[in-house]
């Protein structure tokens, strides 16, 4: 694999970088003893503790089946834990009444592996949705769409239809989309997976850029390149057990076979 | 949330909705019509049925008490007021013995026959008597036990007459009519409500990525629901037009230039209207609401 391992663009500033200040601060995610068993017995998180604290960039890691996505939706409510509290700044996902659940994801960007565009909007009305679905009368829409577009260098794509797109600028599009709220936390569900080596790396520099504007971001991958040129936070997940938590992990630890 | 950009946005995507799926929705449409068209026969043959039944009733509840010869003039309006003050009374007429002997030469033939009685010196055989016309046909019998009792009535084997067997032969078609024009409509209403569901549903499946991103993005149920629900009531509304447009169609097309069929008035019509758009509104507000309700699960 050859992709360029340049730092992320400069970008303007928002927030600060992950580091004392964060230290300071409470977990903005806490994961209880957490023990998730779905509908047919299988248990896909087993007694997993860990705190995410502001701006943290985490890569949770793991082969496939191994729990890196029930993180990511008991992070966003769309399952329940079976025991233990997932707490979301302070909140406990448990007791989110559902109508609030809204409340809680617009605090959140959220991306997946498929992107999840909507092939009949072009790529302005695509980002352009999660605002008109939320809050139709907020001011600015096309300045904001416009905004989130330039984040993520599509500013020039406003006309385009996602099938018009290669698959590392749809999942730019979704990342828009998902950053007009401009959530807190930003959570990525395998990212990068449909996508060729170098379109992933740009789209994990693109969400280094989003950590660095001061969001937490929580990245599940199988993508061991990434993770270790990133040399990030990482959490290991083997059989539904946090197995590693390392503050500058790599996808392996030595000596470890190649999954 | 400002409710007029909502508003307008929950119309758009609606519409837009119906547009886009318009094969569903025009099957759909078609469905609701001819479902809503199958209420609304009912409901006018019905009420065209009922029509007739009231008729038949009104004319069957009349009880004709026939009074003796001898009784005072002054005793016969008395009678008359005493029980024709009751509320179950809806008027009284008498009939003097001419008008009687009139009456029973016109409709019965039988005007020889009674010039002969009088030239032969016996007079006019036919009684004089009161007609008490009934509000329900229920009140003919029991007003009928309290009249006997009068020393006033004909001394003969029939001193009243009423159409006893007609009464509860009539109660039976007018239970039997209502019963299974609500059974028809009821029917009718649940087939259109089960169609509404499993189209928005479809629909609901179709647009399942929509859905999901909107739920994702942090959409209310609400929200996510509002379009599918106005789809709905457009679509219920549109049917029940269709449906109105077709009645009254074929009402003006059988009534032969004389307005409507089976005697339906104008005002009945634009009821019927009214109640067919508003149970389409319902029935597709309704439908789409628990068409989509599946997709809000998670």
């Amino acid at each position: 694999m050859s992709i360029s391992t340049s730092p992320p663009a400069p970008v303007v500033m928002t927030g600060a970088r992950s580091g004392d200040l964060a230290r300071s601060e409470p977990p903005i995610i806490v994961f209880e003893k957490v023990t998730k068993i779905y509908a047919n017995g299988q248990a896909a998180i087993r007694d997993a503790s860990f705190t995410v604290r502001p701006r943290d960039f985490v890569f949770v890691v793991g082969a496939s089946g191994a729990g890196k996505s029930t993180v990511i939706r008991l992070l966003i409510r769309e399952e329940r834990a079976t025991e233990g509290h997932v707490l979301v700044e302070g909140q406990d996902l448990a007791r989110l009444k559902h109508r609030h659940l809204p409340r809680l994801r617009r605090k959140m960007g959220i991306v997946f592996q498929d992107f999840k565009l909507l092939p009949s909007l072009t790529v302005e009305q695509n980002v352009a949705f999660a605002i008109q679905v939320t809050d139709p009368g907020r001011p600015h829409l096309k300045e904001k769409v416009g905004e989130a577009l330039y984040i993520v260098g599509l500013e020039d794509k406003l006309n385009a239809y996602p099938t018009e797109l290669s698959g590392g600028e749809q999942q730019r599009v979704a990342i828009a989309r998902a950053l007009v709220h401009r959530p807190r936390i930003f959570l990525a569900d395998e990212p990068t997976g449909n996508l060729d080596p170098d379109a992933g790396w740009g789209i994990v520099q693109l969400l280094q850029q989003i950590n660095h504007r001061g969001a937490t971001v929580v990245m599940a991958t199988h993508n061991r390149e990434v993770v270790d040129l990133c040399r990030r936070r990482v959490l290991a997940i083997e059989d539904g057990r946090i197995v590693r938590d390392e503050a500058e992990g790599a996808y392996l630890r030595d000596g470890d076979a190649i999954l | 949330m400002n409710p007029i950009p909502a508003l307008k946005f929950v119309s758009r995507v609606a519409i837009q909705n119906i547009l886009r799926n318009r094969g569903i929705a025009v099957a759909s449409v078609l469905t609701i019509t001819l479902t809503l068209l199958g209420a609304g026969v009912a409901v006018v043959v019905v009420h065209a049925l009922d029509g007739v039944l009231h008729t038949e009733e009104s004319q069957a509840s009349v009880l004709k008490v026939f009074m003796a010869d001898h009784v005072a003039f002054a005793s016969e309006v008395n009678l008359e007021q005493n029980l024709g003050s009751s509320a179950s009374v809806a008027r009284t007429t008498f009939e003097n013995k001419d008008q009687a002997a009139q009456q029973a030469g016109s409709s019965l033939g039988l005007t020889q026959a009674i010039n002969l009685l009088e030239r032969s010196g016996a007079g006019n055989p036919l009684p004089a008597s009161i007609n008490f016309q009934l509000r329900n046909i229920k009140a003919v019998s029991q007003l009928n036990r309290e009249v006997r009792t009068s020393a006033l009535l004909d001394s003969g084997p029939h001193p009243t007459d009423y159409n006893a067997d007609v009464i509860p032969r009539l109660e039976r078609y007018i239970f039997v009519a209502q019963l299974g024009g609500g059974l028809v409509v009821g029917v009718v209403g649940a087939v259109a409500l089960v169609i509404i569901t499993i189209s928005v549903r479809t629909a609901a499946y179709v647009r399942r990525r929509e859905i999901e991103i909107m739920k994702l993005v942090g959409a209310t149920d609400w929200f996510v629901r509002w379009p599918f629900v106005l789809e709905g009531v457009i679509v219920g509304v549109i049917s029940a037009l269709v449906a109105s447009l077709i009645l009254l169609g074929v009402g003006f097309g059988f009534g032969g230039g004389q307005g409507l069929a089976l005697g339906v008035g104008a005002r009945f019509a634009l009821l019927t209207v009214l109640a067919l758009v508003v149970a389409g509104g319902a029935l597709g507000s309704v439908g789409s609401f628990v068409g989509v309700r599946r997709s809000l699960a998670t």
